[in-house]
């Protein structure tokens, strides 16, 4: 059983209070979604959840211990940001080995790119993709490595309908073998989400 | 896990070979730098070969300081960095191997074609291969302390010239000595002596400059 608390955390940017106040805590097949408008510190969020920044004052807790006392919490999770990480001189097949090294998975590649539709594209420099074909890249991540934990700042921009099914598709998955997700979004997806978190204007 | 080091390394040169103009431009600059020199002071054989160390010394750290900067800011951008960082690999390890793919894309080709400049400059065979000597020894070391800096630029937008003047005056020791173990080639001194101290200059900047870059890297990521 996996678990993620979030107490009481507030976050300062150029001495504003960004938000304060956040409580929340998830577990296994959970789905957060984090709700708010431009500005209201969705990213920033989802940046601390992933241990890249230190919040201002609270706790954040995975297993009951501070995920910037652990090593392993960064190890375990799933960060896509709104870049795809994605090198552009590299074909589509030489980004996946490179991440498959980057995280010494070594799966079979080709399952991931079939799954999200980029077989046929395998060989092309991601220089020449699509914006929602560099965001299917980014996400046949999510396959190359198994985590516990996704955090993903507005996953489906840039995706088509298709492309959209297939993440929820994959997202299903995830909660149903016992994995936790957080999502940011500003649009309605039609996604089982468990719990919503607002940030924006009352918590200021 | 060597095996992982070695699938980014490869990965990162290929993604320079294939920017052409990021690792060529920089030898261009180093060779025009160069070359100007012998046209603006004149055929003067004596003159050139006395100042020609000072030449393709400078020459060189200008070469690795104009693309340096570069080194970080394209993975930032990218969001490749977030990747290295959630990595389960030692981020020093991250970082010291993209600064050897860095060090074999933009330094490796100014060594090679340095023996062309010196006999343009006039240095004899025996300067020739302490010039080899000293930027195999010295270009590594530009390049762990051109990394920190990059490091800590890397969240600054449109940082310009902040880096040359953050590092440059890091630069000081190696030029003194590089162009010091020219100096007394030129004068058929013996030469350990630089060759150690130079050494000791890459033992030392190995052991802490990817550490410090890792550390500024963390901090940079989140500006």
């Amino acid at each position: 059983m996996n678990k993620l608390i979030i107490q009481d955390v507030s976050f300062e940017r150029n001495n504003q209070l960004l938000f304060s106040g956040i409580n929340c805590s998830l577990q296994s097949g959970e789905l957060l979604q984090i709700i708010g408008t431009n500005g209201s510190g969705k990213s920033t969020l989802l940046r601390i959840l992933a241990g890249y920044l230190e919040p201002l004052s609270g706790i954040i807790s995975w297993q009951d211990e501070s995920i910037f006392a652990q090593d392993e919490y960064q190890q375990q999770l799933h960060y896509l940001g709104h870049q795809n990480g994605i090198k552009p001189y590299l074909t589509v097949a030489e980004n996946c080995h490179l991440y498959c090294a980057l995280t010494r998975h070594n799966i079979e590649i080709d399952f991931a790119l079939k799954k999200m539709g980029l077989s046929s594209i395998k060989h092309q420099q991601a220089l020449r993709l699509s914006a929602g074909q560099l965001r299917r890249l980014a996400l046949a991540r999510l396959l190359i490595k198994s985590a516990h934990l996704w955090i993903l700042d507005e996953p489906t921009t840039a995706l088509d309908l298709e492309g959209q099914h297939l993440f929820a598709e994959l997202l299903q998955q995830h909660l149903k073998q016992g994995g936790l997700a957080i999502l940011s979004s500003h649009q309605d997806l039609h996604l089982p989400f468990t719990q919503q978190l607002r940030l924006g204007r009352q918590h200021v | 896990m060597f095996k992982s080091f070695l699938t980014i390394i490869q990965h990162e040169i290929r993604v320079t070979m294939r920017q052409a103009f990021s690792w060529i431009t920089p030898l261009l600059f180093f060779v025009i730098v160069v070359s100007l020199f012998p046209l603006a002071i004149g055929p003067d054989e004596t003159l050139l070969r006395k100042i020609a160390p000072g030449i393709i010394w400078v020459a060189a750290l200008l070469a690795i300081l104009i693309s340096i900067g570069n080194l970080f800011r394209t993975d930032a951008e990218e969001g490749y960095l977030d990747l290295l960082l959630l990595s389960p690999h030692s981020l020093t390890l991250l970082v010291c191997s993209k600064i050897f793919s860095y060090w074999f894309t933009h330094c490796l080709p100014l060594i090679l074609v340095s023996p062309l400049l010196g006999l343009l400059l006039n240095l004899t065979s025996h300067e020739e291969l302490t010039l080899i000597i000293t930027l195999l020894l010295g270009t590594p070391v530009l390049c762990l302390l051109g990394a920190v800096g990059a490091g800590l630029v890397v969240g600054i937008r449109g940082h310009g010239l902040l880096l040359p003047v953050l590092i440059m005056p890091l630069y000081v020791p190696i030029l003194i000595f590089g162009t010091g173990a020219m100096m007394a080639a030129s004068l058929h001194q013996p030469l350990n002596g630089y060759f150690a101290i130079m050494g000791a200059f890459l033992l030392v900047s190995l052991a802490f400059a990817p550490l410090l870059t890792g550390v500024a890297l963390r901090i940079g990521v989140n500006q």
